[in-house]
């Protein structure tokens, strides 16, 4: 018995913090949470409506169970809650409109009828109220010396399918709860941001002639042609200076990545290969990892910048054709069925290089598009499963998906 | 507590302005909110960033119509693929051979683009490149047969520009094409 019980400890130093490992967290081993509502503005509605979009971010910061009863106190009530009182937590918010019209919240987490913890926000519109629930869950997570969750804050840009040759493009919040169409009419796909502060991004227009590559200021909605190719034209990944753009181009039906220099509009070709080479993401300032067909079926090779050097990065399933890496991780679409007259499963699997071990990430239906956040701490990507589009996370470290349906139209690309 | 701090972070956007081009522009609708969202935290030290957007880019295209170009264009047969697959099958090649001889003949005159497009099995970058690949073996059979490839110019789809939705293999088969568009 000891020496099972030492074998267990060994293996559990032994992968402490691999994220192929999955995590087994027993539901009653997390602490609980109540939310307590003390807004004086606004109708019961839209009280609900924040409560219920707390209540998701909570969730989805994967450190609570969660209680779900939406109940009304005074913010400066001493004690919590009769209901409340067994809680770990409780988490009071006070939501009120200012003369100006401004959205006013002020939070206080409770814990053993002490104010642990304070913060109050504001936005100058209501409608945009659900960026200061992911503010909220962002603060509580870090209250709780959790690693950071930033990716919550961030804007996610995605195209939408409406129809046959017709997108738009639309920029949201991770739980697609906000909606901005910024480019609608038209053939555009693949956005793309073109830094780290999301104020501009890149996307295929497939209007003209010729698949081009567009830039959008988002400030000044300026928009401009970057390069165009026939055939392909994709802006796969930008580097994290955001000086360099791998591409997807197509010369003479030929699909290639290239690297491009934004400054001196310089391109260059990387890939040679006769068959599809596509999909390049940056690992590092000189290395890529990209789809190839080079096997006579897609696969995740990674190549350096600076030589001719080709490595295959993953030696499990026979079409893999969508990547994205992080560290020592990488995230891939693998077909599992190969069946032209059924409906088919796509599901993402994360592999270590260091170790080589694998996890299934996903289930049910067609799973793609996988993309980590900028700290490896989430993977945002597309689930497409019985006619319905999603934009799902999965927080690897907590072994948690969470979906986020969208209300029509078919996801095609994104980027956070 | 009384000592509150405000620092506020301001986000977003946006002016209106009017551009015009051939195939984009910006949306002037004064309807739109001007407003600048702002986030201010109290009692925090760091700043908050909470944005919105609040304009939009208008993108369309300016379509011609030629009744005659399409009348020749209805005379060229889409070509099917088979499952993951990018080689032109017999059947394929009687269709463009007969393509052929219409782009010597009837459509001389004209350009033609090659427009690839896959089944529903993914978005990603693999599958577009999949129906480029398929655009582009049938450029090489139209240029084997005589036609000059500078007259030909090809784009890939994807699963974006489905003739048929159902999930059916039928359905799926009838979107693994690649279908001829002239051009002036």
């Amino acid at each position: 018995m000891k020496i099972l019980f030492s074998l267990l400890l060994l293996f559990r130093l032994l992968f402490a913090g691999d994220a192929t490992i999955e995590v087994i967290k027993q539901v009653e081993a997390l602490p609980s949470i109540a939310v307590e509502d003390a807004s004086i503005s606004y109708n019961n509605t839209f009280k609900l409506q924040f409560f219920k979009a707390l209540v998701a971010d909570l969730n989805v910061i994967s450190l609570f169970n969660v209680d779900r009863y939406h109940r009304s106190i005074h913010y400066n009530a001493t004690d919590v809650m009769v209901e409340n009182k067994n809680m770990n937590y409780v988490l009071r918010y006070k939501m009120y409109e200012d003369d100006s019209g401004a959205l006013n919240v002020d939070m206080k987490i409770i814990q053993e009828d002490t104010s642990v913890f304070l913060k109050s926000y504001k936005v100058s519109r209501q409608n945009i109220y659900m960026f200061v629930s992911h503010a909220m869950a962002y603060d509580v997570n870090k209250f709780m010396g959790e690693p950071s969750v930033e990716w919550m804050k961030r804007k996610v840009i995605f195209s939408r399918i409406v129809g046959p040759k017709k997108s738009e493009i639309v920029i949201s919040d991770y739980s697609l709860s906000y909606q901005h169409v910024i480019v609608k009419g038209g053939f555009n796909l693949f956005p793309k941001w073109a830094n780290k502060a999301q104020n501009a991004f890149y996307y295929t227009s497939l209007d003209g002639l010729i698949p081009t590559l567009k830039h959008v200021d988002i400030k000044t909605l300026k928009i401009s042609s970057v390069i165009s190719s026939d055939g392909m034209m994709i802006c796969s990944d930008v580097s994290r200076d955001a000086k360099t753009l791998l591409l997807t181009m197509a010369k003479n039906g030929q699909p290639d990545i290239y690297t491009y220099n934004v400054a001196s509009k310089k391109y260059k070709r990387e890939t040679t290969y006769g068959g599809i080479d596509v999909n390049a993401q940056f690992m590092d300032k000189n290395r890529i990892i990209f789809i190839s067909s080079r096997l006579g079926y897609p696969n995740v090779f990674s190549k350096r910048l600076d030589t001719k050097e080709v490595e295959q990065m993953v030696y499990y399933g026979k079409s893999n054709s969508a990547c994205s890496s992080n560290g020592e991780y990488i995230v891939y679409k693998a077909r599992e069925t190969s069946n032209a007259f059924e409906r088919n499963t796509f599901n993402l699997h994360l592999i270590s290089m260091e170790t080589d071990f694998i996890r299934r990430l996903t289930a049910t239906g067609v799973n793609e598009f996988p993309r980590f956040s900028a700290d490896g701490d989430a993977i945002l990507f597309i689930k497409n499963y019985k006619n319905q589009s999603s934009i799902g996370i999965i927080r690897l470290n907590h072994n948690k998906n969470y979906l986020f349906p969208l209300k029509y139209g078919k996801v095609q690309s994104m980027d956070w | 507590m009384k000592n509150i701090i405000i620092s506020s972070v301001v986000v977003a956007l946006l002016v209106f302005s009017g551009c015009s081009s051939k195939d984009v522009a910006v949306d002037t609708d004064k309807s739109e909110p001007t407003n600048t969202s702002e986030v201010q935290e109290v009692k925090a030290v760091e700043t908050e960033t909470v944005a919105a957007e609040d304009s939009t880019v208008n993108s369309g295209t300016q379509t011609l119509s030629h009744m005659s170009m399409s009348d020749i264009e209805s005379e060229l047969s889409t070509v099917y693929f088979d499952f993951d697959k990018f080689n032109i099958t017999s059947n394929a090649q009687v269709k463009i051979t007969k393509a052929a001889e219409l782009g010597k003949t009837g459509a001389a005159s004209y350009n033609v683009k090659l427009e690839g497009n896959c089944d529903e099995w993914g978005s990603d970058e693999y599958n577009f490149a999949l129906g480029l690949k398929r655009a582009n073996a049938v450029k090489k059979a139209l240029v084997a047969e005589g036609i000059e490839g500078s007259r030909i110019s090809m784009v890939s789809y994807g699963e974006s520009n489905p003739v048929c939705e159902d999930k059916t293999k039928d359905c799926y088969a009838k979107n693994r094409r690649v279908d001829f568009k002239l051009l002036p």
